[in-house]
């Protein structure tokens, strides 16, 4: 099921435009071609995620935890605020995402745009998917959408293929 | 010459691990079509002994086997022909649900524009001279016609019927005709009576069949701007006759009362399309482009035979060029045209049902394509047309093919308009309604502000009357199938 993101009409796999609206549903950020060379390529990457519109804690001294991204070894610090939505940021969207992925490849890993959320509730840390399109994994385990699991301190989360790892700070 | 390496094969145009079963078949069928007693054109009975000849070693499998040894190895690419195929994916993934696959098939004349003959014209013009049609339609129909014999090349031929409750052969086909008198003929036509389509095209068919030639382009232009009664199921028989004798039929509907779904199947059935005629001044306009498209022709029609697997269903076909319009889904399909400078273009799409994905490769369709090029009367060998695509666990994040995109997204539009017209004729007027406005809504984006406005209107009217305007539907129809090849046709003529 592709959904749209236009007008939520569910379409067949393998559709490229809503039988519905119209909308186009794949290939969107492919319209346009560029030939970039490898090197461009890692040096876009490596800049973007110092950009203003990327999810910037301050120095990470008083997270309460972070997410420890397995492929870049990037770790994303969580504090300030209690709840936090992931997915990725894409044009026209609605609703936005707390901690935007794209810079790590979320979109080839399969990320949803609004894909879950991680809370801290007391001492303990929740996960809930929000009926993404690739699914979650926990520990390789899949996780019912719209239902709320507790995270332990070094349990692996996968959003699509995206992996990251669940540190805790114990207050 | 461009032609002259012809084996019994592609005489009989079969492949050459062709069956007993498939060559008979083959041989019945360019008999049946090329027997002397039926032609009358020069050349053709020197066809017709050469298929018997072809059939005669073919057939006795002691002589085949000796006669295959003498040929060369079979070379693939095809002479006279070109083709690609598209795929919107490069693989189906295992998923228990249904998928979708489109296909995107090019056709084309291999050789080069210039060095090809333009053939010569088999044309009928079969008139609707009811009623209705009296005042400012007959006058420029009438305009036309005689528009239409001055500009004939002396090889061409045209014949000219007119209809209403029954048939009057104006113009008999004939090579060398006295324009002066065929003018005046034209001049008297007087419109009266009913619209009885069937006789008209009945007509046609017969006196088109006087000088029918498979080396001609064989076409009857239908023109009517009523409604037929009764009829449809006898017209449409009578348009799959013509199919089987080559001969490509367009309907061109005037004004806002004709039956275009029904047109659409008629031509359909032949490989042609309808036409649109909202103005009696674009009449001329229109059929004059009409004759130059029939002039450039270099294949009829494309024949597609084909078988699709179990649990894969052949959704929808639409030929994106030369002439936008629905194919009819039955085998063997009449794909349309090939001109000499447009290859022709059809779009496939195919829903494949989980359980097909067991294999590790769907086969989606297997079938042969056949062309009959208007310039040479003997078969091209057919064109293999297998399409399969490999399964694979996860999908792949190739980003789809830029032609297949813009493809479809061209479609797109001229499929949310068939939306909405299935879902007023279904009476749910306000699903008909948000479908127009989201065509709309692209219209919009797309600068074609004043399509847009008609489909806005429109939707505004199914929600408020429940029904079309008078030409809404067809408006929306013809201009959003012109869209499709407007991005082609922009240069200035």
């Amino acid at each position: 099921m592709i959904i749209c993101s236009n007008c939520k009409h569910s379409n067949l796999d393998g559709a490229m435009f809503c039988a519905e609206c119209g909308a186009q549903l794949v290939g969107r950020e492919d319209l346009t071609t560029q030939n970039i060379t490898t090197k461009q390529f890692e040096e876009a990457n490596k800049e973007r995620p110092s950009t203003s519109d990327v999810y910037q804690p301050f120095d990470g001294s008083d997270a309460w935890g972070s997410l420890h991204l397995l492929d870049t070894g990037q770790v994303l610090p969580l504090s300030v605020r209690n709840e936090f939505t992931m997915g990725r940021i894409s044009e026209g969207q609605p609703i936005m995402p707390d901690i935007d992925l794209s810079p790590y490849q979320a979109y080839a890993a399969g990320v949803s745009r609004l894909h879950g959320v991680i809370k801290r509730d007391g001492n303990k840390i929740i996960f809930m998917d929000l009926g993404s399109a690739n699914g979650t994994y926990i520990n390789g385990k899949r996780l019912t959408p719209n239902v709320e699991q507790t995270l332990n301190h070094g349990d692996i989360v996968a959003l699509g293929k995206l992996k990251m790892q669940i540190l805790v700070r114990n207050s | 010459m461009l032609f002259n390496k012809l084996d019994y094969y592609a005489v009989l145009g079969v492949f050459r691990d062709a069956s007993q079963e498939e060559i008979k078949h083959a041989y019945f069928e360019s008999a049946q079509r090329l027997h002397p007693d039926k032609n009358v054109a020069a050349g053709e009975t020197e066809i017709f002994l050469e298929i018997q000849k072809a059939y005669e070693v073919l057939s006795n499998p002691k002589r085949r086997v000796l006669y295959d040894a003498t040929l060369p190895p079979e070379i693939e690419a095809n002479s006279v022909l070109k083709h690609e195929v598209i795929f919107s994916r490069p693989n189906l993934v295992k998923l228990s649900e249904q998928q979708l696959v489109y296909v995107l098939l090019e056709i084309g004349a291999r050789t080069e524009k210039e060095s090809l003959p333009t053939p010569p014209l088999n044309l009928c013009l079969v008139l609707d001279r009811s009623t209705s049609m009296q005042g400012d339609k007959m006058d420029m129909v009438k305009a036309t016609a005689i528009q239409l014999l001055r500009s004939l090349r002396p090889e061409d031929v045209l014949s000219i019927i007119a209809f209403s409750d029954y048939a009057e052969v104006i113009v008999p086909a004939s090579l060398n005709i006295d324009n002066k008198k065929q003018e005046n003929r034209i001049q008297m036509i007087q419109a009266s009576g009913a619209t009885e389509i069937f006789n008209g095209l009945q007509a046609g068919l017969k006196e088109i069949r006087r000088t029918l030639d498979p080396s001609r382009v064989n076409h009857i232009i239908l023109l009517t701007d009523g409604q037929t009664y009764g009829d449809e199921q006898a017209c449409l028989k009578l348009a799959e006759e013509a199919a089987s004798m080559n001969i490509g039929i367009t309907g061109m509907g005037i004004g806002n009362d004709w039956n275009d779904i029904f047109l659409d199947a008629l031509a359909g059935k032949t490989g042609g399309s309808s036409a649109y005629i909202s103005k009696p001044k674009d009449i001329q306009r229109l059929l004059v482009d009409k004759f130059n498209t029939l002039i450039s022709t270099f294949a009829d029609d494309v024949l597609l035979e084909f078988k699709t697997s179990e649990h894969v269903q052949l959704n929808y076909v639409f030929r994106l060029q030369p002439e936008g319009g629905c194919v009819v889904l039955e085998s063997p399909m009449h794909l349309g045209p090939i001109l000499r400078d447009t290859p022709l273009q059809v779009l496939f799409e195919f829903l494949v049902n989980s359980p097909a994905l067991a294999e590790d490769v769907v086969a989606l369709l297997n079938g042969s394509l056949k062309a009959s090029i208007t310039v040479r009367p003997t078969p091209v060998p057919p064109i293999r047309f297998n399409l399969s695509r490999e399964v694979q666990v996860n999908p792949s994040h190739e980003p789809p093919p830029t032609r297949m995109l813009s493809a479809l997204s061209r479609l797109t539009l001229y499929r949310l308009q068939e939306r909405a017209r299935v879902s007023a004729d279904q009476g749910q007027y306000d699903a008909a309604s948000r479908h127009l406005q989201n065509l709309a809504t692209h219209l919009l984006a797309q600068g074609e502000n004043s399509l847009a406005k008609t489909a806005l209107l429109e939707a505004d009217n199914l929600e408020r009357m429940h029904a079309w305007t008078a030409n809404g539907s067809k408006d929306i129809k013809y201009n959003t199938r012109a869209l499709l090849i407007a991005d082609k046709k922009e240069k200035p003529r």
